[in-house]
């Protein structure tokens, strides 16, 4: 059983976001909890069900 | 009740280009506008609402309405009418859509605020619109969406809290359908004789001690007092979403001009 502040992601939101920085489409990593930026190379966390799409939160991925 | 477009006055002077060093009336250094406001929101997250009641004496209950009214959202959503709320993290605005359009549309809050999306995204579970509102982090000036994802944006007493307003607006277009809605409320240049002068000894002296009593620190209201009046008066404010493309931009008064709604179209 997930925590009750682990809350889903909806799914409408993660088809609409796009990447802030070079508005492409995302992947999410539903393991990760993370909304990948091939193009800008950042992973955007999903905290509590909230993408937070801000690149100075982002994990920033290796080539 | 729209206005005349009227002449420039010397309260709100500061050019908009100014705007991103400008955090009340102490000037900072460019690139800290955010953290400072953002550390102002993060204070005064879950009480944002009640303050907005003392600060406006409830009156942003009625503009806030009266913005939903002038957006009319459809009744029915056949067409998949959807919103985007920019700074409505406390889901104020987006609640009031949705259950205008018999809870039949699709809201997306984002904010840049995490406490404040927190506090609006427990609300609108309690509201049982969990469905039709969704919450997302994101920056006005670098929003998250693709081109022409929204048939209406709004911004509700959050547009003057933004360090880059002019990339604000063009970003609203951008997200914004061929046929799209921009409505921004914002608190705004007082145009009634003594009335300025009662709402200049309420902010300045009221509102900061109210702050204190509500919220335990009284300067991030100082702030907010401050940033108000910082923001231009309504005719420059509808140049600069002229300038970001809009059309038929217009605007009307609220209570005297203490707030402002101001509107554009995406053709």
């Amino acid at each position: 059983m997930s925590e009750p502040s682990e809350r889903p992601v909806d799914r409408k939101l993660l088809e609409l976001l796009v990447c802030p920085v070079t508005k492409a489409t995302l992947e999410y990593d539903a393991a990760k909890q993370e909304l990948i930026s091939r193009s800008a190379k950042l992973a955007y966390p999903i905290r509590n069900g909230i993408p937070i799409m801000l690149p100075d939160e982002a994990r920033a991925l290796e080539d | 009740m729209t206005q005349q477009p009227q002449g420039q006055k010397g309260k709100t002077g500061r050019a908009p280009e100014e705007m991103p060093t400008s955090f009340g009336f102490t000037r900072v250094a460019e690139g800290s506008k955010q953290a400072l406001v953002d550390d102002v929101f993060h204070k005064v997250a879950e009480r944002y609402d009640l303050m907005n009641d003392l600060m406006s004496g409830g009156f942003h209950r009625v503009w806030k309405d009266a913005m939903v009214s002038f957006l009319a959202p459809p009744k029915s959503n056949a067409s998949g009418w959807r919103l985007l709320d920019v700074a409505g993290g406390t889901g104020d605005i987006a609640t009031r859509v949705v259950r205008r359009s018999g809870e039949t549309v699709e809201a997306v809050v984002c904010d840049i605020n995490e406490s404040m999306l927190g506090v609006g995204r427990d609300r609108a579970e309690k509201a049982g619109l969990a469905d039709h509102i969704t919450f997302t982090q994101g920056n006005a000036e670098d929003l998250p969406f693709p081109d022409a994802s929204f048939d209406a944006y709004t911004i509700a007493f959050g547009i003057r809290n933004v360090p880059d307003i002019p990339k604000a607006l063009r970003e609203a277009r951008r997200v914004l359908k061929r046929g799209g809605r921009f409505l921004c409320l914002e608190f705004s240049e007082v145009d009634v004789p003594l009335l300025d002068k009662v709402y200049d000894t309420f902010s300045f002296q009221a509102i900061p001690t109210m702050g204190r009593m509500v919220t335990g620190d009284g300067d991030p209201y100082k702030y907010l007092v401050e940033s108000i009046r910082n923001f231009p008066s309504q005719e420059r404010f509808a140049e600069m979403i002229r300038q970001a493309g809009f059309e038929r931009v217009t605007y009307r008064n609220y209570s005297g001009g203490i707030s402002a709604l101001h509107s554009g179209w995406k053709y």
